[in-house]
């Protein structure tokens, strides 16, 4: 393999075991006690249908990206955008996340 | 639900009023009790205003019913009066043995009074050493559960100014998880010369009046006072009807500097967000707009309100809340200040209204919101939000909820 699409395969891999480790966090931070990580579908809305978040649940995901990740989200309205999936929060932090 | 936190009584003394309804006539009244010192005996009495008690420790002790002043510090006396009426307001008779109750008080002076009075004879023995027995906090809460005569729990918080938010939370716990049925959770502090001396040194005091989330605010105005809340559980409940529900509470630390919030007001940020999940948890469909309004910390210095407001408006965004600091009226209580402006939090619930934020002129630039001129009433108040935070980043945020 060339070293371009090695680092493409590392970088597919670690999204891909970040989004397990966010599932999981998910699950514990906002108790989703009947709800196991392959319940959730990594592209499924996080809010109104799929897993059905209320606003304050928004507000932990903002306490865990800080607590966790390190990244801080000022305005909610910004959180509402990253949280839109598990996908585009693990984007998000892969962007976002100090070295 | 198991584990239900019901506030049955308040009791309250501060520089507005000796009871729950002086205070309220104050509050309703826009009376204010900010004024020249004239009981502590401080050299800062002609420079300093703040909120004191015009009433004398011989004065205090008649209204707490006991004839010692000696031992019991002002603290101790403030206490007293306030959990007695807290109790009296829920309608328990202290005889009735049935319930585990507990007393947690919350203080950060103690028995300084008495120690500044009498350290200097030290050395000349009885009585004049007498005060080394009254100078720690739980001296004084020892005291106030004494003279109730509750002994299934004693204990008491100094955390600084949050003091009395993480004993009210405390309580809460204990009967949430079953230990205790009933809790008289409060806080007690008097004006000192130690405290007074401390945040002057601090450079954090107005020498005017302070007015809270202004532009131009330059610090606080100390206050003494103390205030109690009867919690318990639904079973102590039973028939009754309670004034409130405590449903949400959360303790965060920002581990930041030993005065100063972090400059984002991460904790305050941390402990508002922990408190609305533990009442989310406790209120089915609980939302964020379904907070009717925020009695703010709003000390009035430059670092608070400041980090207080970054911290509000990044939780709640464009859809803030109405927001007032009470502290004009009160002064700023210490260790009494969380348990004082939840009397007053729940006072506006029960009484539809939301108590003005005075003094205030002009919005901090940093802020999306300003707080609340004039007083509003005929509002239905669901669930309110207090915050206290402390020194040493210790942060607190009670929610109350109407029944």
């Amino acid at each position: 393999m060339t070293p371009q699409i090695l680092n493409e395969s590392l970088k597919r891999q670690q999204r891909m075991e970040l989004i397990e480790k966010l599932k999981l966090e998910i699950i514990e931070v906002l108790n989703l006690e009947d709800i196991k990580p392959e319940d959730i579908d990594a592209d499924a809305p996080l809010f109104g249908e799929g897993l059905g978040l209320d606003s304050i649940d928004a507000l932990e995901l903002i306490v865990l990206l800080e607590k966790n990740y390190g990244i801080k989200i000022e305005d909610p309205k910004e959180g509402r955008k990253i949280f839109a999936s598990v996908r585009t929060m693990a984007d998000y932090i892969l962007e976002h996340q100090k070295k | 639900m198991a584990g239900r936190v019901f506030v049955t009584g308040i009791g309250i003394i501060c520089a507005i009023g000796k009871n729950t309804g002086e205070t309220l006539a104050s509050l309703k009244a826009c009376r204010h009790g900010i004024g020249k010192i004239t009981v502590l005996d401080t050299v800062h009495r002609d420079e300093l205003p703040a909120g004191e008690i015009k009433l004398t420790n011989t004065e205090l002790a008649a209204l707490a019913g006991v004839t010692d002043i000696d031992m019991n510090p002002r603290t101790a006396l403030l206490g007293m009066i306030a959990a007695a009426e807290a109790l009296q307001n829920a309608g328990i008779d202290p005889k009735d043995n049935r319930f585990r109750t507990g007393v947690i008080s919350a203080s950060t002076v103690g028995g300084m009074d008495k120690t500044e009075i009498n350290y200097r004879h030290y050395e000349k023995g009885k009585p004049y050493n007498n005060f080394v027995l009254t100078h720690d906090c739980s001296y004084s809460t020892e005291q106030i559960a004494a003279r109730l005569g509750f002994r299934d729990m004693v204990s008491t918080v100094s955390t600084a100014c949050s003091s009395s938010a993480n004993s009210i939370m405390f309580g809460a716990r204990l009967i949430h998880h079953g230990l205790l049925d009933r809790v008289l959770a409060g806080g007690s502090d008097s004006l000192s010369k130690f405290t007074l001396n401390g945040f002057n040194a601090l450079m954090i005091l107005d020498k005017h009046h302070c007015r809270p989330f202004d532009k131009s605010r330059t610090g606080l105005n100390l206050g003494e006072g103390a205030a109690f809340l009867v919690l318990e559980s639904e079973e102590a409940l039973g028939s009754r009807t309670p004034l409130c529900e405590l449903t949400g509470y959360a303790n965060a630390n920002d581990a930041y500097h030993q005065t100063a919030s972090s400059p984002d007001g991460y904790g305050p940020f941390l402990s508002m967000s922990d408190a609305l999940q533990t009442a989310s948890k406790n209120i089915p469909g609980f939302n964020l707009r379904d907070i009717s309004y925020i009695n703010a910390h709003g000390t009035g210095t430059d670092n608070n309100d400041l980090t207080e407001g970054i911290a509000i408006g990044r939780i709640f965004g464009d859809a803030i809340p109405p927001v007032s600091s009470t502290k004009p009226f009160t002064g700023h209580t210490l260790g009494a200040a969380a348990a004082v402006e939840a009397v007053i939090s729940i006072l506006s619930i029960r009484h539809n209204t939301i108590f003005p934020n005075l003094n205030f002129n002009e919005k901090i630039e940093e802020l999306k919101f300003e707080p609340v001129r004039e007083m509003i009433t005929g509002v239905t108040l669901k669930h309110v939000l207090s915050n206290s935070f402390g020194f040493g980043g210790n942060d607190s945020t009670l929610i109350f909820s109407a029944c």
